[in-house]
């Protein structure tokens, strides 16, 4: 336990760009936007006079109505720590067992009495915890500046910012869902990251394309002898991992609608799983076949990433 | 005693090419073994086997482990450079003590800082800002600092000064050796090596030509320095090589007897490097 802490220790320590300072370029990038809206608004308008009937129109909606907007901005302004997480994580995976290959310092951490499977298990462990962890840490130190800065807009235009939209949220519960949605897509992408390990563990050189060509010239050939054979196009390879894609639990589409806000979960091509926001909706697909074939192509990866793992050296 | 390597038929191959062809060897603790060999004579290979790096042929125990399938347990009381500059270039030296010490149960914190602290190393640099002699002293900080039983030292000195090279071997004698601790080096550096050696090998083409304690090196082989007039005389004793320094003949021979040779000209105990040439033209011939 004591050696698995310090090999994640490690993997953060190593990918401190990715995991630390690329969330808080984006809580950044939207409290930039906060500010920069603020001053437009006030320089514009210094008696703050369109603002304080925004405030008083605001104030005379239902609570409910309030409650929802809020908190649909809370799961919407996630989006986009989601999508840049995936790339993160994707980009880590790649490298995980083919960067100290390339530089040698393999020889190193061999040196050490860690096994390859101890190994393999922090790099895995590293991006389905270790990264939403710090995204999500970023996250709510980002709503909670943002709440302060809106709160201070709120009482220079004489209003109550408590009653306004602080009191009418319940920051936990978007947490909790937020939360929820990520760790459940840790666990729904495993397929995935075997496959990125297994390849990291592999390639020669440039893993981004030992990555990507084979499911690509996979789904050509596919659907190149299925056309042949039938004439009609059907779902190759691509097709279902866009549809698993589409099917992640994660919170990826945000909109509001005159105060009927939508949000939901994956994009819904198919009709596999109920996409709106409940921690039930989340859950459920984790329990599902696809699920289940989903872990046993892990593990199929994950033990010829260990296989390949066990046999690298430095050259 | 249980040896602390023993290999028996000890092979690896890449594809056609054999690096390594069946050596049998035995390295009792206790030992400063020295294994030299030329360029591509497969001592890296035979190292990485040992090491636990690489799959290999035949029969291998070290510290009665298979270094292949146990690697992880084997390390608890193997330590090993392979190669300098081999550490993670992105890596703080405080965060490099601070993993090996959460991975390693042998580590001393302290034994490693006092290393240091011969050295301009600072904790708060980042490897890739050090240059490649402090990264060597770095290794071997960290190296030196672990408490093993088998410590596998391969050019550990490469691009270090010689003051810090000095250094480095009077301590590895002094401080770290002793009787339950053995430690195998290669090296191209033989001259700085060979008088803390307890054993030799040699090894060419992946087999092994000499296998022997430095003692026995000492009663085998005597080198012998005549002056011309003499030399066809020494000739026809066979010696294992013959070279030419100012004016005067050398040769060297094994297993002659030393009182023939005595009445020839002066004698005395061959340096490990005149050794190695003698032994590896002798195995091209």
């Amino acid at each position: 336990m004591k050696r698995l802490i310090a090999l994640i220790r490690r993997e953060y320590w190593e990918n401190k760009g990715a995991f630390r300072t690329t969330p808080l370029v984006i809580g950044g990038i939207y409290i930039a936007f906060l500010l920069m809206s603020i001053f437009t608004t006030t320089h514009i308008d210094s008696d703050l006079y369109t603002f304080r009937e925004a405030v008083r129109v605001m104030g005379e909606q239902p609570d409910a109505l309030r409650g929802t907007i809020m908190y649909q901005g809370m799961l919407g302004s996630s989006v986009l720590f989601t999508v840049v997480m995936s790339f993160v994580v994707f980009f880590y995976l790649l490298g995980a067992l083919y960067d100290d290959r390339k530089d040698r310092s393999i020889l190193f951490w061999k040196s050490l009495p860690a096994s390859d499977t101890l190994t393999i298990a922090s790099k895995l462990i590293t991006a389905m915890v270790l990264a939403p962890l710090t995204f999500l840490v970023v996250m709510i130190l980002t709503h909670i500046i943002m709440a302060l800065i809106g709160s201070l807009m709120v009482l220079s235009a004489d209003a109550n910012p408590w009653t306004l939209f602080l009191s009418v949220v319940n920051p936990f519960k978007a947490w909790a869902m937020i939360a929820a949605s990520w760790f459940a897509q840790s666990i729904w992408a495993l397929p995935v990251y075997g496959w990125l390990l297994l390849v990291s563990a592999f390639a020669p050189r440039v893993p981004l394309l030992f990555a990507t060509l084979p499911p690509l010239v996979f789904a050509i050939l596919q659907t190149w002898i299925e056309f042949l054979r039938t004439f009609t196009l059907k779902n190759n390879i691509v097709g279902v991992i866009g549809n698993w894609l589409f099917n992640s639990p994660a919170i990826l589409t945000a909109e509001v609608h005159d105060g009927h806000g939508e949000i939901a979960l994956g994009v819904p091509l198919t009709e596999n799983f109920d996409h709106t926001v409940t921690l039930a909706n989340i859950l459920d697909r984790l329990f599902s076949v696809q699920m289940l074939a989903g872990l046993v192509i892990a593990m199929v990866f994950l033990a010829g990433a260990l296989w390949l793992r066990h046999r690298a050296t430095d050259n | 005693m249980t040896p602390i390597i023993s290999a028996r038929g000890l092979t690896k191959r890449y594809g056609r090419t054999i690096a390594v062809d069946h050596i049998d060897l035995e390295i009792p603790p206790g030992r400063i073994v020295g294994l030299i060999g030329p360029n591509g004579a497969g001592k890296t290979s035979a190292l990485k086997a040992i090491l636990g790096l690489c799959t290999f042929d035949g029969e291998l125990s070290v510290l009665g482990k298979n270094p292949s399938r146990d690697r992880a347990a084997l390390m608890e009381d193997v330590c090993f450079i392979a190669d300098v500059a081999v550490l993670p270039r992105w890596i703080r030296v405080w965060q490099l003590i601070d993993v090996t010490e959460q991975i390693h149960k042998g580590f001393s914190r302290k034994t490693c800082m006092e290393y240091l602290a011969h050295t301009k190393i600072t904790p708060d640099q980042k490897v890739k800002q050090l240059s490649k002699g402090m990264v060597a002293q770095l290794h071997l900080a960290l190296v030196m600092a672990i408490e093993v039983r088998l410590l596998v030292l391969d050019e550990p000195t490469l691009g270090l000064d010689i003051l810090y090279r000095k250094q480095f071997y009077t301590s590895l004698l002094n401080d770290y050796f002793d009787e339950d601790r053995t430690i195998l080096i290669t090296t191209h550096q033989v001259e700085e090596i060979e008088h803390i050696l307890t054993d030799l090998i040699f090894i060419q083409d992946g087999k092994i030509v000499l296998e022997s304690s430095m003692e026995e090196v000492e009663r085998r082989y005597l080198e012998l320095m005549v002056h011309p007039e003499f030399a066809e005389q020494a000739r026809s004793l066979k010696p294992m090589y013959e070279r030419e320094l100012f004016g005067r003949h050398i040769f060297l021979y094994d297993s002659v007897d030393r009182e023939q040779l005595a009445a020839l000209g002066e004698i005395h105990t061959p340096s490990v490097a005149d050794l190695f040439v003698a032994t590896m033209k002798r195995g091209e011939s």
